[in-house]
């Protein structure tokens, strides 16, 4: 199972395994991981499961995955950055196996 | 129903009767009537209404304060409706509060999610269209009646794993427990549903599959499986929450559709638009609204309200806010994508959202694909039903 690790604002992190084919937000929701709201469920419909794709990551990762995703980032809560992305629209592959994201001081 | 007495800590300047849910203003045309709210009353006043005594709150950015709030705002005893005294269930996941919530959620949440339901487009295509196959030679039919209560009740039935032969049952007994103006009515609808949704339930406890209900039945909190009064609570609640908020929104966007042909002409010619189509109608034609207890004393905008005290957002009337969504009554599918509150937010954010949105995008597709032009019956007013769920209760279209 590929690997993400989720850095919380005050530095803290976790590694988890995430099932290939789950999402980011899902993966930080089913384990308990604080700082991703997700309140939506998904539907790209809330911004707050805002992430930060970490610096070694964000080519592989890339941008928006649609326009969107690109509007609805408008609406987060925290700072938005060029690597800026809402966690739910991240699907978890062995690709990606490693991941690391930040996340941001607040969801809104 | 008596008002209940005002408090003597809300100021009298803010406190505005504005007959929403059971006033001829708001029955005439609900939507108009919220999005007015805006030019009438303050962003938060005390209403006096019968049903909806408490403060009320119309702007987007205080909703959403209220709903992400969940250290002032309790959902606890929140919903009104009956209970036995015997038996004092509760309404799960949406009268838990957090941190147990999440567990409730965690239970069904991966089969709503918008990967879990995929598995359900084919059967929710097939159904729209067998519900279609029955009318679309007639030139006529009761819309309400022939799609908008059955497509939601066999999607419950299908998505629980009980019977597809039980739909026409459930629908009389929603109908009944939902609309019946005789309590007494009601109150033998709701008496079935109980007794057969039980029975299901130890059925299900036998026969276990992988439908909701034997997810419920084998759902953990606490590592310990949920308690049989749990079981029961969340499995009526998904009959409650799922049928009449689908049911509604389906006959208000076909109200809708119906008086404009140019809308549906252009909802056709941009299939690939269709889920921001699919949100902007849900922003128009929101249905319902959402009610705390304050926990402890707060001051919003200025207005100090007290722990105890009742407040409700009137989501409608939040999704047209117009600072937030300039032009709020007219339906433009190229707005920019802002959070809707549609379907409330914050944690208790509605766990059948996306069900509901893939129920109406394939209702709009299947529908406009085989009957792009229909009208209202000529001389057919719409009447709007007072309650909690904002929709006519007739819909009788032609084409």
């Amino acid at each position: 199972m590929p690997h993400i690790t989720y850095v919380a604002h005050d530095g803290a992190s976790q590694t988890l395994d995430i099932t290939a084919g789950e999402n980011v937000m899902h993966g930080a929701l089913y384990n308990g991981v604080e700082g991703i709201v997700g309140e939506c469920g998904g539907a790209l419909a809330c911004a707050t499961c805002h992430c930060y794709i970490d610096a070694a990551w964000v080519d592989k990762v890339g941008g928006p995955a649609s326009d969107a995703e690109r509007d609805m980032l408008g609406s987060a809560g925290a700072e938005v950055k060029p690597e800026s992305r809402l966690a739910c629209q991240i699907v978890v592959s062995d690709a990606l196996d490693g991941l690391v994201v930040h996340m941001p001081d607040r969801q809104f | 129903m008596a008002s209940r007495p005002v408090p003597d800590h809300v100021p009298p300047e803010l406190i505005h009767n504005i007959g929403l849910i059971e006033s001829p203003e708001f029955l005439a045309a609900p939507h108009d009537f919220m999005a007015a709210l805006h030019d009438r009353c303050p962003p938060i006043f005390w209403s006096t209404g019968t049903q909806s005594a408490g403060w009320n709150l119309i702007k987007h950015e205080d909703a959403f304060f209220m709903l992400r709030s969940a250290e002032y705002f309790t959902n606890k005893g929140g919903t009104p409706f009956p209970r036995d005294p015997a038996n004092p269930f509760r309404l799960l996941p949406v009268e838990a509060d957090p941190p147990e919530h999440r567990q409730f959620r965690n239970v069904l949440d991966p089969m709503l999610s918008p990967q879990g339901i995929l598995r359900l487009e084919h059967t929710i295509r097939k159904l729209a269209n067998d519900l279609i196959d029955e009318v679309e030679a007639k030139g006529e039919c009761q819309f309400d009646e022939a799609f908008g209560r059955p497509l939601p009740v066999s999607i419950f039935l299908d998505l629980m794993g009980l019977p597809q032969d039980m739909r026409d049952t459930f629908v009389e007994w929603a109908v009944d427990l939902l609309h019946a103006t005789d309590p007494a009515v009601a109150g033998r609808a709701y008496w079935a549903i109980c007794g057969y949704l039980e029975g299901a339930i130890e059925d299900k406890r036998k026969r276990p599959d992988d439908g909701a209900m034997s997810r419920i039945i084998n759902g953990q909190i606490d590592g310990e499986p949920m308690s049989a009064q749990d079981v029961f609570g969340f499995t009526v609640f998904l009959f409650i929450a799922g049928l009449d908020t689908v049911f509604a929104t389906l006959n208000n966007m076909w109200l809708w559709l119906a008086q404009n042909p140019a809308k549906r002409r252009e909802i056709i010619a941009r299939p690939d638009d269709i889920m921001a189509i699919n949100e902007e109608l849900l922003r128009r034609f929101a249905v319902t609204f959402s009610g705390r207890t304050l926990l402890k004393d707060i001051e919003m905008r200025g207005v100090r309200m007290k722990a105890g005290d009742k407040v409700m957002s009137i989501l409608p009337a939040c999704n047209f806010d117009p600072e937030v969504f300039p032009n709020p009554l007219s339906v433009d599918f190229d707005r920019k994508r802002k959070p809707i509150l549609s379907f409330a937010g914050g944690v208790h954010s509605c766990m059948g959202a996306h069900l509901a949105r893939l129920e109406i995008r394939i209702g709009l597709q299947e529908w406009l694909r085989r009957i792009p032009d229909f009208e209202l019956k000529p001389g057919f007013t719409a009447e709007f039903r007072p309650g909690g769920v904002v929709g006519p209760e007739h819909l009788p279209l032609v084409w």
